[in-house]
């Protein structure tokens, strides 16, 4: 690989690992630890008037919808990935020839 | 011999914390394990850390379930009017939960590790890895569901027999 191409994925992948990754890990952490403790509290006395078997439920349901939530989100941020080196790629290898 | 003793709240809040502290252990010891496996991928490959941060999310789940357990059973604890019947089940249920948050965080840690490691030179092991950590993870909602099963017997509560 020229030093070109090589940069070109260097700075690609430090542009990825900069812009919205840490943020939506700090998202999902935060939302692990609040969104099951306000479903229990909150369907505690609004929806389910005191059971407090179905508020468990509720939150427990909450908590893995985080997680699917966030499995989807890393399965499509892969794919975006994997979509642009390619085209960054066959561009610099096109220049090349053109030279 | 009464039925409402006043050393009846140590086993309730002995439920408590078995529930949290274990479940913790075990989430503690998967995210460790997997992190292992996670920072060797990441000198690699490291677009692929989104995809691999899974079982850590997943231990974490373990985690919170321990804390949905140790919300529902103390919200149900007070000084006066609480069997001993209503401690010895608390505590089973937060023994239930605790222990089987255990395995399940040992197991997620081991299979996270490997998988993750599989992952820098195979991609189709993810669909594997996420099928089996969910099989990891149902353990846990096993022991979840029969600590509500036993917490729901004295949900409705059963102090009226220290009065009776």
């Amino acid at each position: 690989m020229s030093t070109s191409e090589q940069a070109a994925i260097g700075k690609l992948n430090t542009n990825a690992a900069s812009n919205g990754t840490l943020f939506k890990l700090v998202i999902f952490s935060l939302s692990l630890g609040i969104v099951p403790l306000t479903s229990y509290y909150g369907s505690l006395h609004y929806l389910w008037n005191g059971n407090s078997t179905f508020a468990a439920i509720t939150a427990i349901v909450a908590a893995n919808i985080v997680l699917i939530a966030y499995i989807i989100l890393s399965i499509l941020e892969d794919k975006q990935s994997s979509q642009s080196p390619t085209r960054i790629s066959a561009q610099a290898l096109e220049s090349k020839k053109e030279r | 011999m009464s039925v409402c003793p006043p050393y009846a709240p140590f086993f309730g809040f002995a439920g408590v914390a078995s529930a949290m502290v274990l479940s913790t252990i075990g989430a503690a010891f998967g995210t460790a394990k997997a992190g292992i496996g996670i920072a060797g991928l990441g000198t690699f490959k490291p677009e692929l850390i989104m995809k691999s941060l899974i079982p850590v999310v997943m231990s974490g789940i373990i985690a919170v379930y321990g804390l949905v357990v140790s919300v529902l059973i103390s919200g149900a604890l007070t000084p006066e009017g609480y069997p001993l019947f209503a401690g010895f089940i608390h505590l089973g249920a937060g023994l239930a939960c605790g222990f089987t948050g255990l395995t399940a965080g040992y197991a997620i840690g081991i299979v996270g590790d490997a998988c993750v490691r599989a992952y820098v030179q195979e991609s189709k092991v993810f669909v594997s890895m996420v099928l089996i950590l969910i099989f990891a993870e149902v353990l846990g909602l096993y022991g979840l569901i029969v600590a509500l099963i036993m917490n729901s017997k004295v949900a409705g509560g059963v102090g009226d027999i220290c009065y009776s």
